[in-house]
């Protein structure tokens, strides 16, 4: 009996080694289940959560999929865990990466699964940001040695006796815990848990004109509808902010670069070279973005205005023999 | 003789009660005596003591490197991982190719024809105008890829389900060992599922569709087993004298006898694998989920709405067409399954020559932006300066500073011992020793993981939710109890609640009540409040119409009917609903970390979206302790005395 | 001694003997322990935790007849008839069918017994609630692996035999209590075993539809001959249908005889208080009642037959205003008078515990329902007068 299951359970697992082709079974070489569906190449893009990223796969994907005839599956992944998918190709790009310089030495220099795809074209930089009619009451304000001053004004329910710093994502690069441990402000983190919860956040608050700071970035379209002043930190100097615990200074400006899985770079024609091409600059995201955001356009048809009118800026971004 | 023990043994019942709760705490009392002042000289703070924690996040920040590192060289996952991933991601490509080739018609006759046959023409006419209602929301895709994985995760839950149901069905001593296990992963969030799948198989399909399973599988296994020992005993006396055998035992009676648990069974897996499919967007399950997720992201309700729509309508379908099969039986034959078959094999063809197979793009309706501008007008014209009862905002902000503090404060205030007391002492009244057991020992857990301040934190907002829900359930139950009208009126409003992806909230929430806990408790409530409602007006409703009746011919006023017939003797069900509530509410505030509930949901958010699985893990666990405790603490005796209430 | 069976078989069908069932911790030792063993139910359970819910019970089934195991529930009865067929194993004793020995038999064999030569009729039915009639009655012919088309068509021939023609096709449901224990039968009788084992068929059913189903199972009787062990708790249908009855107390058997032996001899206090209420005269035969014929007695008078009931020569008698003739194939082997006639209705003097007989009837009816669930705990004590309330119940269970 027991020798006879034994039996059957070898047979079941020798049939299943021998119906999967070889014996190893390589998970980090998989697909999507949904990629190439229908015969036609399918390109996936990993979309953050953010609006300047949607605004570039918004446009990367139409053009993909009008100019070049690919079909573009979009993913909705965290930073990190899409460095993860990209190395496995569940993804074939990103098109915008604010440093994660321990992924980078692991995926491109260690393991050579992602490969460097070159810059977008915008530089980010994150900051804490007051609305601009609190700096224009409180011109002091936008100096970090006068935040305590302040604490009051940014009182909340969720900060207890303190000021509320409010914090987004938990996605985010973020040293706000330490920068107000270490520059002693009598300020605390508060976290929206969501860049969606944020934002809706700072319009309530912006619309009632109260006082408010943030953690916040640039290029970011809600600049367009509430006006933000950065307040300054202490200034960044190159290293400053190594130790985690220990930083007190300002954020670094970031030009945003691309990254493709390294198979879809080699292989992957056309697309990979139209997603290495791809650049522009923060006002052109701005301009997709709020769209996207503000005028609560689909992705698809921010991206359909704005290459019906940038012709000149995306026709160099496509391989010369394909007109179409 | 018998008129006359009948007064004595009612009179005694409460005295005997006061008595043993009496004695439970007094045990408990005289436990503490000792135990306490030994804790407190040795480890006399307020939280948690530090030197009782076990710091686990090297450990598992070193395992996770580990696996990364060697996901595409080590056997384990070679020859191991490998496979299971593998097989998942060709079965899901399978069902998706399938679906795609059937085209839109073909689906749609396919699913229409099963309800008819199954269900009957109502639902078939609602699975049709179901189905297009997606492709007129221009989700048809991203619907047919939830579909794909959903049937895979479902028919992998229903295997595996079925399979440990039987196993525990008939082996005794393995049904001892397997329900407490499967009672406890019913009531855990399912965001606690989705970090150790991700660690082992990295984000993707693989890990939705196996979080999935790990989620929607254990009603299966739970209803399989109890319907295998539900059968009736004399039936099986009956085929035993017979002289059946074993097997012919199993196939011929056990199994046939089970068929509307089994079919329970399924109905319950699908509506959990569909919530989870949802969830499980967060590691990259995409379809619907994936779609609602992204709205959420750029605050976009209408799209999140437009993509929430399909999932509820997907739910209430394939709820009502198991359901429907489950009560069936006696409804007339209407088509067999060849013709079905042959139908939609036939539609598909037509579809494929007039090369319509994709949705047509015009026939898309953009209910987007109408939705949109009436979030935006309710929450321009509620959120503050409302006159007389002040805005939302302004009730967020006192719910905050006059009962999520406090409250919070309270438990970090009490030294950690007396909240393992108090936990010890709930339990065992409600329970008995062995659900205060592992009640106390799951708290205790929390504090070893080093998470005691965050998960007392999330308690409170747990605590204050269910305050909230209980009390606008009960009063929401009993008007649906009693008045049928209400009750009509509030139950398409509880279906679509119950079966709308727990995301789609948390966006109007924060609009209406701005970031931190209250709108995370203020999601919860929502989305934990159906199900109380319902289990309330049940139980209420089930009261025995002779005791009812009887209290009506002595005069009793309809409130006095309430508070002293139907209220006591719906005890049972009321508590049913508390506990039901506090899974709920838990699952949802830890998701409600995502709008700035803080505590273990940010923790696990963190975890996720920086891949530090360390924190992830940790939080996660805690959640799965806090989760057992509380469902420990409210869980009456009888559940455990009686099967499967 | 009188017999009413007109047969005399060599080797019975069933042969009991020593048999004991003991629920409970260690239940091997009491049957072998003399002074366990002579406990009574009460000090059984204080001193050991267990149960005997059949105790010592010894007792042979002729073939052809229907032997009536009768007791209050609690007393055995179903414990014993599902040891019959190991449906629970018995403690001690032993059991031969026909002569083979039922607990050396290895599992095939039990089950050929079970599938072949005793079939079992249960109280509340036990059909299988998913299958149609016809298919139920064929359920014992498919465990058996009769192939499809000759099963349906052996079960369609039982169907109407038991009178549910052109029910085929429902399923339990929809059928009535009496419609559902007929099934039940010709589920039984459609395997041809040699015995039928009948477990309170009739309890769960209505008074008049329960006599109906009596009538029926006299008629198969009567028609067919088979061998049937019939367990009852009901006195009436036991005088009715056994041909012998062993009436059990405390998982004793406390007498073993022929309805009338039983009306007219009671063994003890308990049988007495038992039958008070029984009509003799409907029961006690002339054979029993009569007296020698005396040569000054009239040669011409009313005649009986020697196995009529005392009823009839009561008619008799009174039409005749004088003693009847008990005549057996032209004999007269004897007289019944007024005194005989009186002495067999007015019957053993009426004992002190009469209401606690009709008590206890009330007992009986009012607990057969929960006889089948309670098995385990049958043999608890049932002392009268001392018995404790009900422990206290904490949980609402009868919300």
């Amino acid at each position: 009996m027991r020798i006879r299951t034994i039996f059957t359970v070898a047979a079941g697992v020798s049939a299943l080694a021998l119906l999967t082709g070889c014996g190893a079974a390589d998970m980090t070489k998989q697909a999507s289940p949904f990629a190439n569906a229908q015969g036609a190449k399918t390109v996936t893009l990993s979309v953050q959560s953010w609006v300047g990223a949607q605004s570039n796969v918004a446009v990367a994907q139409y053009l993909l999929e009008h100019k070049l005839g690919y079909r573009v599956d979009t993913v909705q992944v965290d930073e990190v865990p899409a460095w993860d998918a990209l190395s496995q190709g569940r993804v074939d790009a990103i098109l915008e990466d604010w440093g994660h310089p321990d992924q980078e030495k692991r995926y491109v220099t260690d393991k050579k699964t992602i490969a460097r795809a070159g810059d977008l074209g915008v530089t980010g930089h994150i900051g804490w940001f007051v609305p601009t009619y609190l700096a224009q009451q409180h011109p002091d304000i936008t100096d970090w040695r006068n935040l305590n001053k302040y604490a009051s004004l940014f009182r909340t329910a969720e900060s207890g006796g303190k000021g509320q710093l409010m914090d987004g994502s938990p996605s985010y690069v973020t040293n706000d815990k330490a920068l107000v441990n270490n520059l002693k402000l009598d300020y605390q983190v508060v976290f929206a848990g969501s860049e969606a919860a944020q934002i809706t956040q700072m319009k309530q608050f912006a619309k009632e004109k109260k006082p408010f700071l943030t953690y916040w970035y640039s290029p970011q379209w809600l600049f367009k509808k509430v006006p933000m002043t950065e307040v300054k930190l202490p200034p960044y100097k190159e290293g400053c902010d190594a130790d985690a615990a220990k930083v007190a200074c300002a954020y670094p400006h970031t030009p945003l670069q691309k990254y493709l899985n390294a198979d879809f770079a080699k292989s992957g024609g056309e697309a990979a070279a139209f997603l290495k091409k791809f650049k522009w600059t923060t006002e052109d995201q701005n301009e997709v973005s709020l769209m996207i955001a503000d005028q609560k356009l689909s992705p698809e048809e921010a991206a359909k205005k704005w290459v019906d009118s940038h012709p000149s800026e995306w026709k160099k971004w496509l391989p010369s023999t394909t007109h179409r | 003789m018998a008129t006359l023990t009948v007064p004595t043994s009612r009179t005694a019942i409460p005295g005997i009660l006061r008595n043993r709760a009496a004695a439970k705490l007094l045990a408990l009392a005289a436990v503490a005596a000792v135990l306490v002042p030994l804790a407190n000289s040795h480890w006399g703070s307020n939280t948690w003591p530090h030197t009782l924690t076990v710091d686990l996040s090297h450990p598992l920040a070193t395992a996770s490197n580990w696996v990364i590192d060697n996901r595409d060289t080590h056997p384990l996952f070679l020859y191991g991982f490998g496979y299971v991933s593998n097989a998942v991601v060709l079965a899901v490509r399978a069902v998706y190719l399938t679906l795609l080739a059937a085209g839109w018609t073909g689906v749609t006759a396919f699913g229409a024809l099963v309800a008819w046959r199954v269900a009957g023409v109502r639902l078939a006419a609602g699975t049709a105008i179901a189905f297009l209602t997606c492709g007129a929301l221009g989700m048809w895709v991203p619907t047919m890829q939830t579909l794909a994985l959903m049937v895979v995760a479902v028919l992998t839950s229903v295997a595996v389900g079925a399979l440990l149901g039987l196993a525990a069905g008939l082996s005794d001593r393995l049904d001892r060992a397997l329900r407490p296990v499967l009672d406890t992963m019913q009531v855990l969030p399912a965001f606690a599922y989705l970090l150790p799948v991700v660690l082992v198989f990295g984000i993707g399909v693989p890990a939705a569709v196996l979080a999935t399973v790990v989620y929607a599988a254990p009603p299966m296994a739970r209803l399989t087993a109890l319907g295998l020992r539900g059968a009736d005993p004399e039936v099986l006396e009956a085929v035993e004298s017979l002289g059946a055998t074993a097997r012919q035992r199993l196939l011929t009676a056990r199994i046939p006898l089970a068929r509307k648990e089994l079919l329970l069974g399924l109905n319950q897996t699908i509506m959990m694998a569909l919530s989870m499919a949802v969830i499980a967007s967060v590691i990259g399950a995409g379809g619907l989920g994936d779609r609602v997720y992204q709205a959420l992201a750029s605050v976009d309700v209408g799209a999140a709405l437009a993509a929430g729509i399909p999932i509820v309508l997907l739910a209430v379908v394939l709820d009502r067409v198991t359901a429907a099969a489950g009560e069936g039986g006696a409804q007339p034959r209407t088509i067999g399954w060849p013709y079905v078959l042959a139908i939609t094999v036939a539609v598909a063809l037509a579809t494929r020559l007039l090369g319509t197979l994709d949705w047509p793009s015009g026939w898309t309706l953009h209910i987007a932006e109408p939705v949109n501008r009436a979030v935006d007008w309710m929450t321009a014209h509620l959120y503050s300066g409302v006159p007389v009862v002040g805005g939302t905002a302004d009730w967020a902000g006192h719910f905050t500073t006059w009962i999520l503090d406090p409250v919070r404060g309270g438990l970090q205030w009490l030294p950690w011992w007396s909240v393992l007391l108090l936990v010890a002492a709930l339990a065992w009244l409600i329970g008995t020793w062995r659900t205060a057991l592992t009640a106390v020992l799951a708290m205790a857990a929390i504090g070893v993981l080093g998470v005691w301040e965050p998960s007392l934190d999330t308690l409170s907002q747990v605590l204050a939710a269910v305050a909230v829900t209980l009390v606008l359930g009960f009063a929401a139950g009993v008007a649906a109890a009693r008045s049928d009208r209400v009750e009509r009126a509030l139950r398409p409003v509880l279906d679509v609640c119950q079966t709308m992806p727990q995301f789609v909230y948390l966006i109007p929430v924060v609009a209406l009540f701005g970031v931190g806990r209250a709108p995370a408790v203020a999601a919860a409530v929502v989305y934990a409040l159906p199900a109380v409602v319902r289990i309330t007006a049940q139980g209420l409703r089930q009261v025995d119409p002779a005791a009812l009746e009887s209290a009506r011919s002595l005069g009793a006023t309809g409130r006095q009917q309430l508070w002293q017939i139907q209220l006591p003797l719906a005890r049972r069900s009321l508590l049913l609903a508390a506990n039901q509530g506090v899974v709920l509410v838990l699952a949802v505030v830890i998701i409600g970390g995502l709008v700035g509930g803080g505590a273990l949901g940010y923790d696990v958010a963190f975890g996720l979206a920086q891949g530090d699985l360390a924190t992830g893990l940790v939080a996660g666990a805690a959640i799965v302790c806090l989760g057992l405790m509380l469902d420990r603490v409210t869980q009456p005796t009888e559940r455990r005395a009686r099967k499967g209430a | 001694m009188s017999t009413t069976t007109t047969t005399t078989p060599n080797t019975p069908v069933f042969s009991v003997d020593g048999l004991w069932k003991v629920f409970g911790p260690k239940a091997d030792r009491i049957p072998a322990d003399a002074e366990l063993a002579a406990l009574d139910p009460a000090d059984l359970r204080s001193r050991t935790g267990c149960t005997a819910a059949v105790r010592d019970v010894s007792f042979d089934v002729r073939k052809g007849e229907v032997f009536v195991v009768m007791g209050l529930s609690g007393s055995g009865k179903s414990t014993l008839v599902r040891c019959l067929t190991r449906l629970i194993e018995p403690t001690a004793g032993t059991i031969s069918i026909d002569g083979e020995d039922v607990r050396a038999m290895d599992k095939a064999r039990l089950r050929e017994l079970r599938r072949h030569r005793a079939a079992m009729v249960f109280q509340h039915f036990g059909l299988l609630p998913h299958r149609t009639v016809l298919d139920n009655v064929a359920y014992g012919l498919e465990i058996q692996g009769v192939g499809k088309s000759e099963r349906r068509e052996r079960a369609a021939e039982f169907v109407t035999k038991v009178g549910l023609e052109g029910m085929e096709k429902r399923r339990p449901g929809q059928l009535s209590g009496g419609q559902r224990q007929r099934v039940g039968l010709a589920r039984a009788l459609a395997v041809d075993p040699e015995v039928l084992l009948f477990d309170e068929p009739f309890s769960a059913l209505d008074p008049l539809i329960r006599r109906d189903m009596q009538d029926e199972v006299a008629r198969l009787h009567r028609e067919e001959g088979r061998t049937m062990v019939f367990i009852t708790h009901d006195l009436s249908e036991a005088l009715k249908l056994g041909d012998r009855i062993a009436l059990m107390r405390d998982g004793r058997v406390v007498q073993l005889g022929t309805p009338e032996e039983i009306v007219s001899s009671p063994a003890d206090d308990y049988v007495r208080e038992f039958v008070r209420d029984v009509p003799r005269e409907q029961v006690v035969t002339c054979r029993t009642a009569m007296r020698p014929a005396s040569p000054q007695d009239p040669a011409n008078g009313p005649a009986v037959r020697p196995d009529a009931p005392v009823a009839e020569a009561i008619e008799a008698v009174a039409r005749a205003g004088a003693p009847a003739r008990v005549m057996d194939e032209g004999k007269c082997v004897g007289v019944v008078d007024h005194a005989q006639l009186l002495d067999v209705v007015a019957g053993v003097a009426a004992s002190t515990g009469a209401a606690e007989a009709a008590d206890s009837h009330a007992a009986a009816a009012a607990g057969s329902r929960a006889a089948g669930a309670a098995r385990v705990g049958a043999a608890a004590p049932r002392k009268r007068g001392q018995a404790t309330p009900p422990p206290p119940r904490t949980s609402p269970e009868d919300v």
